[in-house]
């Protein structure tokens, strides 16, 4: 599901089934020298996480991404972030990104990092097969998140 | 040619006859056009996809196709990826669309270790190798069909239609 009305209200419905969110932890530079990169991060992170959506979408909900830059980036708001999420009704929060910082939450957050690959020289099969690759190692952690109770 | 003179006043009458028909004609072509539009749309191929899928080498184990097509929504263009399932049924082919019925994930062939059948990751939905769901599982109905044709060898794939066989 993703975050448009559409998707919430089949969400309202079937809360029971969707207890998962995932929500993009996105580094902006605007640096002369880093804003290419940091686009580049971010194409691949929207790609990756809008695939995990299509395969995964009956059991959770992609939100927006949480985007931040150096300066504005902010442990506690993240925190916070997971909380509100998990009040309105979500058991599992799970953040992904591409920037190594947030792993050093792993005991607060439930952080999935994967070294950002420039996808967009990449014509559309050779994409698809980094995507499917990427995903393979998300569903063993997704499952594991599901399967604990 | 008759040598009959033809007076004025049939004469003007003549002319803006002629002239009156055309005026009229280019207005009402338009909008006779414009009312029956939806006739007179080409059908580019019946909006079959040609996949690079080779027909016979199609066997009655399902394997997933891959196919793209591109959709603009408003101004906003976009190249939708979708794939099927796709086995042989003695001479017929068939082809299933991998969305779960149940809240709409992509259900796998074989997948979590569920011999011959269809396996959805999020909620442990189930389907026989036809699409039909099976019974105690969350889904709720048989997974889609994709109507199929043929080109020079090659699978098309044409529109969604509720599934046929279950």
């Amino acid at each position: 599901m993703y975050f448009q009305t559409k998707d919430v209200q089949q969400y309202q419905q079937n809360k029971e089934f969707i207890d998962t969110a995932i929500v993009p932890l996105l580094s902006l530079d605007f640096s002369e020298d880093n804003i290419v990169k940091s686009s580049s991060e971010a194409e691949f992170l929207m790609a990756l996480t809008a695939f995990v959506e299509q395969q995964f979408r009956g059991r959770l909900m992609l939100l927006p991404p949480y985007s931040y830059t150096e300066q504005t980036k902010r442990e506690e708001l993240v925190l916070a972030l997971k909380q509100n999420i998990q009040e309105g009704g979500f058991k599992h929060v799970v953040f992904i990104t591409c920037d190594h910082y947030w792993t050093k939450l792993q005991d607060e957050l439930d952080v999935i990092w994967l070294p950002a690959i420039p996808i967009e020289s990449m014509d559309k099969d050779v994409k698809k097969r980094i995507l499917e690759e990427q995903l393979k190692q998300l569903i063993p952690i997704l499952s594991s998140k599901w399967y604990q109770r | 040619m008759s040598n009959k003179k033809v007076s004025r006043r049939q004469f003007l009458n003549y002319t803006l006859t002629g002239v009156g028909g055309f005026m009229a004609a280019s207005i009402l072509m338009p909008m006779i056009r414009f009312a029956i539009d939806p006739a007179l749309q080409a059908k580019a191929e019946g909006d079959f996809i040609l996949t690079s899928q080779k027909i016979d080498e199609l066997t009655d184990v399902p394997v997933r196709v891959d196919f793209s097509y591109e959709q603009v929504d408003a101004w906003y263009k976009s190249e939708v990826s979708e794939m099927a399932w796709v086995y042989k049924e003695g001479d017929k082919i068939i082809a299933l669309s991998p969305v779960c019925k149940h809240l709409g994930c992509t259900v796998n062939w074989e997948g979590g270790e569920h011999k011959n059948e269809y396996f959805c990751a999020c909620h442990a939905g189930r389907y026989e190798k036809n699409g039909k769901n099976i019974a105690g599982t969350p889904p709720t109905g048989p997974l889609d069909q994709y109507e199929v044709s043929e080109k020079d060898g090659y699978l098309m794939l044409g529109k969604k239609i509720p599934n046929t066989l279950a």
